[in-house]
């Protein structure tokens, strides 16, 4: 008790050396609560970012191996075996897709196909185009139809309204998918002078006998030129009709000599399902000309700049604690040689030389203490806003993202009650979730920091009184005390 | 009674040659109740012999027995803060301290019973003629004399049987230095403590009881005077 009293009246009778000694680590806690604030922020917006940008795979033509069977030696021939092989590929069907998404690897899926058909009455857009005019090699399928229906299995699979190249201008996007409604081009509207509530029929093109009438619900805008530059008249959804799986499939089981083609996507539960999946895909008896594609490198190179700023917190924290150290280490030794008589009198009246180092450690640690929670303060007010300026690009751009995307939807998803479950809403994109998770990121010096820095302060100031403790172990008191004398 | 006694004492520092002795083979018994005086050249070793004697260093041959106990086999930090009194000609206060403080301090480490230290402290600066005033001042704004009457204050805060003291009045005039001899003797003889003082001073080796002197050349410790 008396140790803890006498260090400090010692602490405030040497106060020109105590506060150096307070200087020095309220520095270095300054530094660290930054480093270590930005470390976690980095953190949290790296888990945030895994969480919102899924790895997504889809199933694409594997190009390499089908090219393994071209002879260069018979170029015509390997030409036609190419095309042989490829008819011969097997389509995927829906079942194919929902036995793949039966996966332990897959957080969930969505799908989308395309049929052709005509319409009896609206009429298609014909584009030309200005520079180079397509031959027909390039109009086989679809000149044989008007139209491409497309059905989406969810609002999750509405990837070109998510992403806002598709924009809904008129109406909204129905949240019923399964009955017969469509979203049409606002440029097919024009053409055809359809509006909200009209109604379009379409007849399958090998059997007139069939036909099917769908109500628009909402007209969208084609904004995709801003990705993929086209100097056509119509943009390239100008003949598509947006409507759901359900729909569409009725008019493919009525007739399946119609080519439906089927783009699955899976959400897959993390990296490391990738090369899992991959291998159950095969054991499943996916061709081997087709292959899992994903958006592993977008992911990854969307993280790579925080991860860097991660990288450069780290390399800041370690180096201003060893530096830290060192000058701690180098400040106590310079002080314990001043204090050698203080220890030599100590020792000399009979204090152990345990004692007389928890007095030493005692003070450093009082000292250190009242250091790193003024350093913690001062530290959280000036990385709070510089933890958020790194957040806040994050932040606003999820906010403007949902807002953007509501728009495009032609409605507010989020508040629409009745969306049914097996379309993922809690699974996708946009979920508010996300926004609260980043939000919360403003408070960034979080206990953990505070219980981080505080060992760190602890051990920082052990290290240093090391110095202390081993002169004091080392020490004779009588050479001192003769110096002195 | 014999309360400190040496035998064959001999001492070699680390870093010297082998058969470089400062002492050899020194052999006395000093007692309650009596005030001594070393003499010797300067680089006799004479402080030397003090810092075995107080435990501060460990003699490399002989034995030194306090009470008939080995200090070789005793706590040495106990027996520095319980049994003997250790004062310099520079004094050793702390400075940061007041002389109230360095006297507590004493108390608090050998962990002597004392219903109310300031007071005692107050009691032992007045049995060495400063007042109160004087206790309370830092050490620095206090003489050479009264630093001096400070430290003798000090050792006798736990209340030891031995004091021992290193040219105490080295730095100080004459007229102070026979104040301090003194109070040296008083406790000798009026409190029975074993009082050891080394000194050059003739004018201290006239006062007191019995004068020792340390020869450079046999290294031994020869008594010149008993009164
Ligand atoms: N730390 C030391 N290492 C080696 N020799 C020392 C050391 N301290 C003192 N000496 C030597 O021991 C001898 C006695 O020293 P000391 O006891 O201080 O003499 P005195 O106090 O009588 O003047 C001297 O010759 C001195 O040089
Ligand atoms: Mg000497």
């Amino acid at each position: 008790m008396y140790i803890f009293k006498n260090a400090l009246i010692s602490i405030w009778r040497n106060k020109g050396r105590n506060i150096l000694i307070g200087v020095i680590i309220l520095v270095i806690t300054i530094a660290s609560t930054v480093s270590l604030s930005i470390l976690n922020a980095s953190n949290k917006l790296i888990s945030s970012y895994e969480e919102k940008n899924e790895i997504i795979g889809s199933i694409t033509m594997n190009r390499e191996s089908l090219m393994q069977n071209f002879d260069p030696n018979d170029r015509e021939q390997g030409k036609e075996n190419l095309k042989e092989q490829f008819s011969n590929i097997e389509e995927i069907t829906v079942d194919n897709i929902k036995n793949y998404a039966d996966s332990n690897y897959v957080k969930s899926y969505y799908y989308i196909e395309s049929l052709g058909l005509n319409s009896s009455n609206i009429e298609k857009a014909t584009s030309e185009s200005i520079n180079d005019r397509k031959g027909p090699m390039m109009e086989n399928q679809e000149s044989q139809a008007a139209f491409t229906l497309t059905g989406y299995s969810s609002i999750e699979s509405m990837k070109e309204f998510i992403e806002g190249s598709y924009k809904i201008t008129e109406g909204e996007i129905s949240t019923d998918f399964t009955s017969n409604n469509c979203i049409i081009n606002k440029e097919l509207a024009t053409l055809n002078d359809l509006s909200v509530g009209d109604k379009i029929v379409l007849v399958n093109p090998n059997n007139t006998l069939l036909t099917y009438e769908f109500t628009i619900t909402g007209i969208f805008e084609d904004n995709s030129d801003v990705n993929a530059p086209s100097m056509d008249m119509f943009s390239n959804s100008v003949n598509n009709i947006i409507t759901n799986t359900t729909a569409l499939e009725k008019i493919y089981n009525d007739d399946t000599t119609l080519r439906n083609q089927i783009t699955p996507t899976f959400i897959l539960k993390n990296k490391a399902a990738i090369s899992k999946f991959e291998k159950e895909l095969q054991d499943k008896g996916l061709s081997e000309y087709l292959t899992l594609t994903t958006n592993l490198n977008q992911v990854e190179s969307s993280i790579e700049s925080i991860s860097n700023v991660k990288t450069f917190a780290i390399t800041f924290l370690v180096i201003t604690l060893i530096i830290g150290s060192i000058v701690l280490f180098v400040i106590n030794m310079i002080n314990i040689r001043e204090r050698k008589y203080e220890i030599g009198v100590l020792r000399t009246i009979g204090m152990k030389k345990s004692l007389v180092a928890t007095k030493f450690v005692i003070e450093l640690l009082i000292v250190s203490l009242a250091s790193l929670i003024l350093g913690t303060i001062s530290g959280s007010l000036i990385s709070v806003p510089t933890a958020n300026k790194l957040l806040e690009n994050e932040i606003n751009s999820s906010k403007q993202n949902i807002d953007e995307i509501n728009k495009n939807f032609g409605g507010n998803m989020m508040d629409k009650p009745d969306i049914p479950k097996d379309f993922n809403i809690e699974d996708n994109n946009f979920k508010k979730g996300t926004i609260q998770k980043i939000d919360k990121i403003n408070a960034v010096v979080d206990i953990k920091v505070i219980l981080e820095l505080l060992i760190i302060g602890i051990v920082l100031t052990l290290i240093s009184s090391l110095a202390a403790v081993i002169t004091i172990q080392r020490f004779s008191p009588l050479t001192i005390l003769k110096e002195r004398g | 009674m014999d309360i400190l006694k040496l035998e064959n004492v001999g001492y070699r520092y680390k870093d010297a040659n082998l058969n470089d002795y400062v002492l050899s083979d020194i052999n006395y018994s000093f007692s309650l109740g009596k005030c001594y005086a070393i003499k010797g050249k300067s680089g006799s070793g004479k402080s030397t012999l003090l810092s075995l004697i107080s435990g501060l260093e460990r003699p490399s041959k002989g034995k030194i027995y306090y009470n008939n106990k080995d200090l070789g086999k005793i706590d040495l930090d106990k027996f520095r803060n319980t049994n003997i009194g250790i004062i310099f000609q520079s004094f050793n206060l702390l400075p940061h301290l007041n002389a109230i403080e360095n006297i507590i301090l004493s108390m608090d480490i050998s962990g002597i019973k004392v219903k109310n230290k300031k007071e005692y402290a107050i009691k032992l600066l007045k049995d060495v003629g400063l007042t109160k005033d004087h206790g309370e001042r830092r050490i620095l704004r206090l003489s050479g004399g009264e630093q001096q009457r400070v430290a003798i204050a000090r050792s006798l805060s736990y209340n030891p049987d031995i004091i021992i003291a290193d040219e105490p009045t080295g730095n100080l005039d004459e007229e102070t230095e026979n104040e301090i001899i003194e109070i040296f003797k008083d406790l000798a003889h009026n409190q029975n403590k074993c009082v050891i003082i080394v000194t050059h001073s003739n004018n201290v080796a006239h006062k007191v009881d019995v004068v020792l002197e340390l020869e450079k050349e046999n290294k031994s410790i020869k008594k010149s005077k008993r009164i």
